[in-house]
């Protein structure tokens, strides 16, 4: 997959822009699933992995290492998402009262009823998480990246990216046994 | 907020079996993966016509890589050349270029920038570098096309370019894989891309305003 990425990353470079479709539906699954789980809502998730691929295509060629291309959309996609959550408009809805998002395939209405309030409760603990650390939780546990990964795409040092992953486990698992009791 | 046992961490960073955790803390690991297994449900949208028709209206950010490259590659590459002379055509061969010699010295050599072009002059301290270039806004970010030399190998590598005036970014390219920026350049610009990485900054002066 990295090598395929430099492969397509050439090919745009040499001018074939539709190429660039293969790297959109490569990594728009995982950006949106991050985006969503960093703002809380879908649409504006939408909206800030529109604006973050569009901008990768624009800078393509700044793109410094495309084997590591997965590292830079999700930095590109989390430093939008971080611009997001900083203007964030008085009347928006807030994270914790979000609706949950799209669900997976469920196969009768009882089961995505009762999945619908679990990722309802998850989300809601999540939401109630400082940025950085839902960020790192969201990169460790849900995107499944190593820490070095994770480095290069938040510009944080690991010691610095452990303890946020730690320390969200810690308010998660509070806030769920809470919830449980 | 109350500290977790390191087991229940090391176990979730996958450096524990999570099979022997005690019981307590490996209900806490279900719980924790269990929550991430939901939060792993994938948003059922996509936004990729959007982003196809956007970038549709967008120039292509092309490299540098057409065939004007491959031709500049073509000249770059050692090659071995025999020519065969008569002793005759060598000495009017030599004569020829003695004369060409004589003639350009006394003329200005090289192309000099136009009223709205300058110098740009690049400096880098690289010690045991074997090869430094520079990337950056005047030439697209394409490698390849601006090579420094350090001819009498002491570290100090240098080129020289005429791009337009105004404010460049560039960064050096250390032996094809590592960007740095300029430690000499006085004054960087964030590369748009967070993480706090900066890109260096030179202002060309137009030659017209040279004195």
């Amino acid at each position: 997959m990295v090598n395929e990425d430099a492969d397509v990353v050439a090919r745009v470079l040499a001018g074939d822009g539709e190429a660039f479709g293969i790297l959109i539906r490569r990594y728009e699954p995982g950006l949106l699933r991050f985006a969503t789980r960093m703002l809380g809502n879908p649409d504006a998730a939408a909206d800030a992995v529109a604006e973050s691929l569009v901008r990768a295509y624009r800078h393509l060629a700044q793109c410094r290492d495309p084997s590591r291309l997965r590292s830079w959309l999700y930095r590109i996609t989390g430093n939008r998402c971080r611009s997001h959550l900083a203007r964030r408009h008085m009347d928006d809805v807030p994270l914790s009262e979000a609706p949950p998002a799209a669900l997976a395939e469920a196969s009768d209405a009882w089961e995505i009823l009762v999945r619908s309030e679990q990722v309802a409760l998850v989300e809601r603990a999540l939401a109630a998480l400082p940025a950085e650390k839902r960020e790192a939780f969201v990169l460790k546990h849900v995107e499944g990246m190593s820490y070095e990964e994770m480095a290069a795409v938040t510009g944080a040092r690991i010691p610095t990216l452990k303890m946020r992953v730690h320390r969200a486990r810690e308010a998660l698992l509070e806030a769920l046994e809470e919830v449980v009791r | 907020m109350s500290p977790i046992d390191p087991r229940l961490h090391e176990a979730l960073d996958a450096e524990r079996d999570p099979g022997e955790l005690p019981t307590d803390l490996r209900e806490a690991y279900a719980r924790l993966m269990s929550a991430a297994e939901l939060l792993q449900t994938t948003p059922r949208l996509s936004v990729a016509t959007r982003i196809m028709t956007e970038i549709r209206q967008l120039p292509a950010p092309v490299h540098w890589d057409g065939p004007m490259r491959r031709l500049v590659r073509w000249f770059g590459r050692p090659r071995a050349v025999t020519v065969r002379l008569r002793p005759v055509w060598t000495l009017g061969l030599a004569v020829g270029l003695a004369a060409m010699l004589l003639l350009s010295s006394q003329q200005d050599s090289g192309p000099t920038p136009t009223a709205s072009e300058g110098i740009a002059n690049f400096i880098g301290h690289f010690p045991g570098a074997k090869s430094v270039e520079v990337v950056g806004s005047f030439n697209n970010w394409s490698r390849g096309t601006l090579h420094l030399n350090d001819d009498d190998h002491d570290g100090i590598w240098h080129a020289a370019a005429i791009l337009p005036a105004g404010a460049h970014e560039y960064m050096f390219v250390v032996d094809g894989e590592r960007w740095v920026p300029d430690p000499l350049a006085g004054r960087y610009v964030d590369d748009g891309f967070g993480a706090g990485q900066e890109n260096s900054l030179v202002f060309v002066r137009p030659a017209a305003a040279l004195p």
